[in-house]
């Protein structure tokens, strides 16, 4: 089990590709996240209900199984839901136009596509939301 | 005795008398003779001459027999070539359609029926531009002054391939994507009409989507391997994993740029495919243009220093926010910028102004002195993948895809994109730019 320090805020990583994973969460690790992982919607979902404590969740589109981000975000952000209010990032770079237009739509707070960014600029931009959400 | 010779007197006179009287008898009696005699020359010439007026006319008659024949052999003969050519012409497989000099069907094919659904006799005679509309491919009716054929009727030849594709609405009010070839007939040296042959691409059209389909799925695909080398070297550079010597830090700069560049063409090959398959997602907002072109001028600060190019600017003042999808206008303006640098050596000029044409458009100037573009190739620099001929040598990184992509963000923008340029001496290009609805003061901060 992850530990968790009381001034450390927790991101969950919803991503498939193991390599990346790794990368991503030694990032999020040195600006300062405690980071959990999971590689399909499922696992995440289950994250957020029985573990809980998630403070930020970083997002792929394309994940194993049936089910892409898109449902994730829909169950997240469906109304009534507990979790409605952690902020969702979109990291994706096979996500069509399309989707993005509709994760906009469902209330994710921010899309950027892996390939155009260095990840010191996401982990900052994750971590300055949370610090300012009006960003 | 007196008495005697007084009769003898009188009977000398009568005998006189007689003998003459005799003498003109004989005379007419001859003269009869010779009369008879030429009338009997004369019929017989008469019938010499029926029995040859005979001939002739048995003569004429053959001739004309023969000629009869012949006439009719030959027509014969051309009602052949001419059903032979009818058939050639309505067996083509593409659709063949014939107008006059007014634009009026004269002749169509089998497949021109087939295709669009009417029969001969339902359109000889008729407008070809009013009885089969064309359609660009939002379905928008393309004008009787636009159309080809009425161009075509000026004098000049056009073809209409899957880079300039359109759809020829059928009697039934469906549709069909069409490439087509329209040329004038000439005939002593007057445009008599003209001839317009065209095919149903449909299938072009499928194959060709499959391809962007393909393009984009293999581009996204690549992300993310090329997401892997970025962060992972991004990591070795930022010494988050421990630090590395001055020496390899040139080599993983090395490695991260190259693997940058490879970003960027995926990136390229993307919008390609988006403007192809119409997905571009297009997000116009109130967009500061000048300070979009100082920020483009900034990230390529170091290329122009570098090829000490001298370089000018000229912003109007008073340029409103313009409704425009920010991202977009940006690519066009680099994709200009990083050309016109590109292609100018070292030492050259180039210049940038933009200013407002008047109170719907603003207009962009890019010009250098660089290799410009050869005439030849001039009509051609806009497709996809062209490059010319005497920058392939000087230049190895370029695609042929920033002018495509640059001429259909500003198109699908409302504006147009075009330039002037000399081989040797250099290009200029110029864009309009429609303002949109919004007319806001600079300096109020887009919302971004």
């Amino acid at each position: 089990m992850v530990s968790k320090p009381k001034n450390n805020k927790t991101a969950l990583v919803i991503e498939d590709e193991r390599i990346l994973v790794r990368v991503i969460e030694t990032k999020l690790e040195k600006v300062g996240f405690d980071v959990v992982t999971a590689r399909t919607v499922d696992q995440g979902l289950s994250y957020i209900e029985d573990v809980g404590g998630i403070d930020v969740i970083w997002l792929d589109h394309y994940l194993p199984g049936e089910k892409t981000g898109l449902d994730f975000v829909a169950k997240l952000k469906s109304p009534g839901s507990k979790w409605a209010k952690i902020p969702i990032f979109l990291v994706s770079n096979t996500a069509s136009d399309s989707n993005v237009r509709s994760y906009l739509r469902l209330g994710v707070s921010k899309y950027c596509v892996k390939a155009e960014h260095r990840l010191e600029e996401i982990a900052s931009d994750i971590k300055s939301f949370l610090d300012d959400p009006r960003k | 005795m007196k008495f005697h010779k007084r009769i003898t007197s009188t009977s000398d006179s009568i005998a006189l008398k007689l003998a003459i009287l005799a003498k003109e008898k004989e005379n007419a009696r001859r003269k009869l003779v010779v009369t008879a005699k030429q009338l009997a020359a004369t019929a017989k010439e008469k019938e010499s001459i029926r029995r040859k007026l005979v001939v002739t006319a048995q003569e004429l008659k053959r001739l004309h027999g023969t000629l009869e024949k012949k006439v009719l052999q030959r027509t014969k003969d051309l009602e052949q070539i001419r059903s032979k050519n009818e058939a050639i012409l309505t067996s083509i497989g593409d659709g063949l359609v014939v107008v006059d000099k007014e634009g009026k069907i004269s002749y169509i094919n089998k497949s021109f029926e087939e295709m669009l659904g009417w029969k001969t006799q339902e359109i000889v005679g008729k407008s070809m531009v009013e009885v089969v509309p064309r359609e660009d491919l939002n379905g928008i009716g393309v004008s009787f002054k636009e159309r080809i054929l009425t161009q075509v009727l000026e004098g000049q030849k056009f073809v209409a391939d899957l880079t300039n594709p359109f759809y020829y609405v059928r009697k039934d009010k469906s549709r069909f994507p069409a490439s087509s070839i329209v040329a004038p007939v000439v005939l002593n040296k007057k445009i008599v009409g003209a001839v317009e042959v065209f095919r149903d691409i449909t299938k072009e059209k499928e194959i060709d989507k499959a391809k962007t389909e393909f393009v984009s799925l293999a581009s996204h695909q690549l992300r993310t391997p090329l997401s892997t080398v970025n962060w992972y070297s991004e990591m070795l550079l930022t010494g988050d994993v421990g630090e590395v010597t001055p020496e390899q830090k040139k080599y993983l700069e090395e490695i991260y740029s190259g693997n940058q560049r490879m970003v960027d063409l995926v990136n390229t090959l993307l919008d390609v495919s988006r403007i192809e398959m119409g997905t571009f997602m297009v997000e116009p907002k109130p967009t500061d243009i000048v300070k979009l072109a100082r920020s483009v001028i900034d990230e390529q600060k170091l290329q122009i220093d570098e090829k000490k190019i001298k370089f000018s600017r000229s912003f109007e003042d008073s340029i409103p926010l313009m409704r425009a999808d920010p991202k977009l206008l940006r690519m066009v303006i680099q994709n200009l910028l990083s050309n016109a640098i590109k292609y100018t050596p070292e030492g050259g000029k180039i210049g940038v102004s933009i200013s407002l044409d008047n109170e719907k458009n603003v207009s962009l100037k890019m010009s250098d002195t660089g290799y410009g573009i050869p005439k030849n190739q001039q009509d051609k620099i806009f497709t996809k993948l062209f490059r010319a001929d005497n920058v392939i040598g000087k230049d190895t990184e370029g695609t042929g895809l920033g002018l495509y992509i640059a001429k259909s963000i500003v198109e699908q923008a409302g504006g147009k994109l075009w330039f002037e340029s000399v081989e040797n001496s250099g290009t200029t290009f110029y864009a309009t730019l429609p303002l949109g609805e919004i007319k806001k003061k600079r300096g109020i901060k887009a919302p971004s």
